[in-house]
């Protein structure tokens, strides 16, 4: 603004100098944004686009890197590979664990329209996207049939499987430790370096931690329960313990980021709610009950939201302590696209299935989104 | 708490809690500073593995006289410390623009880079390989730093630390006369020391954990971060070379970034709280 006045105020100056003046926010703010701006179209914005290019061929790394030609377009067929397979019919009890649990939520969501929580126009997008899914879950390979990618579909529900374990882990540890240690003395600060201590930790560090806590000959809890003079668990070999296992080194890796939110957002409930509650004769469990779980629920919800982003991305835990195993119980989404790129050499495949990813993690994304928007 | 005695039950109740959390960190610990003779019988030796005797230093001297960790400890310090440095020009200058300057096509930029925030790099890495193996570019310290940069969360960061300085500090200095580069590295910059310091620390953070890109892009060993590193030895480290080296390799991965958060506790918790990390 003021390089306008200032240009109408001053004697007129050369065509040039004017020019400059009165575009000069405009240069000045890309010049700024420029090593930015240069940084993230060649490195983020390409790639992406780029990603879709190679999905939609059948792009073989090695072949490729020798000769550049030796790529093929093919349409859509990559996303047949790993979505499709071969006589594949539909009914109404396919895959029903998920589909319920895609029901209620469903459910909870009309619940939430009729009371008034979220808006009409909200609730209609997650029913149509709840109909969806259930629709879509109801294909499966008939009789004789059978997945193109095998592995595909039990990764996605592992990699689920994980994040319904371990957001909750790490939300009820991360909220029960912030009310624990809401309070402003010595003792209290150094409890909470302790508890988020573990959260800077790297994922090879934490996978060298608890690969060899859960070891079944020499780990140490294999020793202590040899020591109450019980046969050690096999954790990691085990194809339903593995899972858990891997569940547990990730609450304890990251429950300090909520434990953290958390202790902000009780810093957030005004003391004189309490108060008042006190005066009404509320005990420890009515001031819990009707105080801080509804100051926190925004809080809780961005937790569990980030949570979710950062835990349906797990690749580190799965390919350090357990190889994906055993017999793929702990294959997760993004370790079968690193498999799919890196060990069998389909790119244009593991391209494809990185798209996929990234459909479900610009849903998440929006719905955090929404929750930054509604707190300003 | 109504009464003190209820508070030290707290205090107390809440002590073994931390102390069960940190058994972990403790064991590693103390297994790094134990003989690996005694490691190859038993993991729990005195006090269930957690105090370490007999005591040794064997394990860290032969860490860095034998083996590729100091390498890996020098790769993941240059990463680091190069991401740190190029985040912080990127994101102070992005964001200023941003925040302060009242460009044409402002909301439009804002958008597409918000987008980005959609983008992790596991959606990215595949193409990403194709690009830097294009360029020849793998096992370079420039393909492990470069992708990061282009992570929008710092420029959100510092746009929103800079949108909170009062406009009339920079009224004052136009009046002076100041031009726009004069205000944001005399004015804007020092002012924002707080948030340079905690974009700066969990930049490092990340750059120093981080294992999918530089696990792909680092295929020679003395190229390896210590991050990547250590995950290629733990499979079948532990036989041949003895757990006690291995788990003080884990030990020296950790050090610096346990030092920098006790030493910044305050930015890094507040910088983690403002976006996720990993």
């Amino acid at each position: 603004m003021t390089s306008i006045t200032e240009a109408g105020a001053v004697t007129p100056a050369p065509q040039r100098m004017s020019l400059y003046r009165r575009h000069k926010d405009t240069v000045d703010g890309y010049l700024f944004l420029a090593p930015f701006l240069a940084v993230y179209i060649v490195f983020l914005v390409y790639p992406f686009l780029k990603g879709v290019w190679i999905s939609l061929h059948d792009w073989n790394l090695m072949a490729v890197a020798f000769n550049p030609d030796a790529k093929e377009f093919v349409g859509i067929k990559n996303y047949v590979r790993f979505l499709w397979g071969r006589d594949m019919t539909w009914d109404m009890t396919a895959a029903w664990q998920p589909r319920l649990i895609v029901l209620l939520a469903g459910c909870a969501a009309a619940y939430m329209a009729m009371s008034g929580q979220i808006t009409r126009r909200m609730a209609l997008v997650v029913g149509v996207g709840v109909a969806v899914v259930w629709i879509l879950l109801g294909f499966h390979p008939g009789e004789g049939g059978r997945w193109f990618d095998r592995r595909f579909w039990p990764a996605v529900g592992n990699t689920f499987v994980f994040v319904i374990l371990t957001v909750p882990g790490v939300t009820i540890v991360g909220l029960a430790l912030a009310i624990a240690l809401n309070r402003e003395t010595r003792m209290m600060t150094v409890y909470r370096t302790v508890f988020f201590l573990s959260h800077v930790l790297s994922v090879s560090v934490v996978t060298l931690i608890w690969a060899f806590m859960f070891n079944s000959q020499r780990g140490l809890l294999a020793e202590l329960t040899e020591r109450l003079g019980a046969e050690p668990i096999v954790w990691l070999t085990n194809p339903d313990l593995a899972m858990i296992a891997i569940v547990i080194a990730t609450v304890w890796w990251s429950m300090g980021i909520a434990m953290v939110l958390f202790l902000a957002g009780l810093q957030g409930i005004p003391a004189e709610r309490y108060e008042a509650a006190r005066l009404d004769g509320a005990g420890s469990w009515g001031l819990f009950r009707h105080i801080t779980l509804p100051g926190l629920t925004r809080t809780t919800t961005l937790v569990v939201v980030l949570q979710t982003i950062a835990h349906f991305q797990v690749f580190g835990q799965s390919h350090l302590m357990t190889h994906g195993g055993p017999n793929d119980a702990t294959q997760t989404v993004v370790r079968h696209i690193y498999q799919a790129g890196f060990r069998d050499s389909e790119l244009g495949e593991a391209a494809a299935m990185s798209m996929f990813l990234f459909v479900i993690m610009m849903v998440f994304a929006l719905l955090q989104l929404r929750i930054s928007r509604a707190e300003d | 708490m109504r009464t003190r005695r209820q508070y030290w039950v707290l205090v107390g109740g809440l002590g073994f809690a931390a102390f069960l959390w940190s058994i972990p960190t403790i064991w590693m610990l103390s297994l790094s500073l134990q003989p690996n003779e005694i490691l190859a019988r038993t993991t729990t030796n005195t006090g269930y593995g957690l105090v370490p005797y007999p005591f040794t230093l064997e394990n860290y001297i032969n860490l860095l006289s034998l083996g590729n960790t100091p390498r890996w400890f020098f790769n993941s310090l240059i990463v680091a410390t190069g991401m740190t440095a190029v985040t912080l020009i990127l994101s102070t200058t992005a964001g200023y623009a941003l925040a302060r300057i009242p460009f044409r096509g402002r909301a439009l930029v804002f958008i597409l880079i918000l987008g980005g925030l959609m983008v992790p790099e596991q959606v990215i890495f595949i193409p990403l390989y194709t690009m830097f193996a294009d360029w020849d570019l793998h096992n370079t310290y420039t393909a492990m730093i470069i992708p990061r940069l282009a992570v929008p969360l710092g420029v959100f960061l510092m746009m929103q630390f800079f949108r909170s300085i009062p406009e009339e500090v920079e009224e004052a200095a136009v009046l002076d006369g100041a031009g726009r580069w004069a205000i944001f590295t005399r004015i804007m910059l020092p002012l924002s020391v707080p948030a340079i310091t905690t974009l700066a620390i969990i930049t490092f953070l990340y750059a120093w954990n981080d294992y999918l890109w530089p696990l792909v892009s680092a295929q020679r060993q003395e190229m390896y971060t210590i991050t990547v590193g250590l995950g290629s030895i733990q499979s079948n480290f532990a036989q041949t070379e003895g757990l006690g080296r291995l788990m003080a390799s884990g030990v020296m991965a950790s050090l610096p970034v346990i030092a920098l958060f006790i030493v910044f506790q305050r930015f890094v918790i507040r910088g983690i709280a403002m976006g996720p990390t990993k």
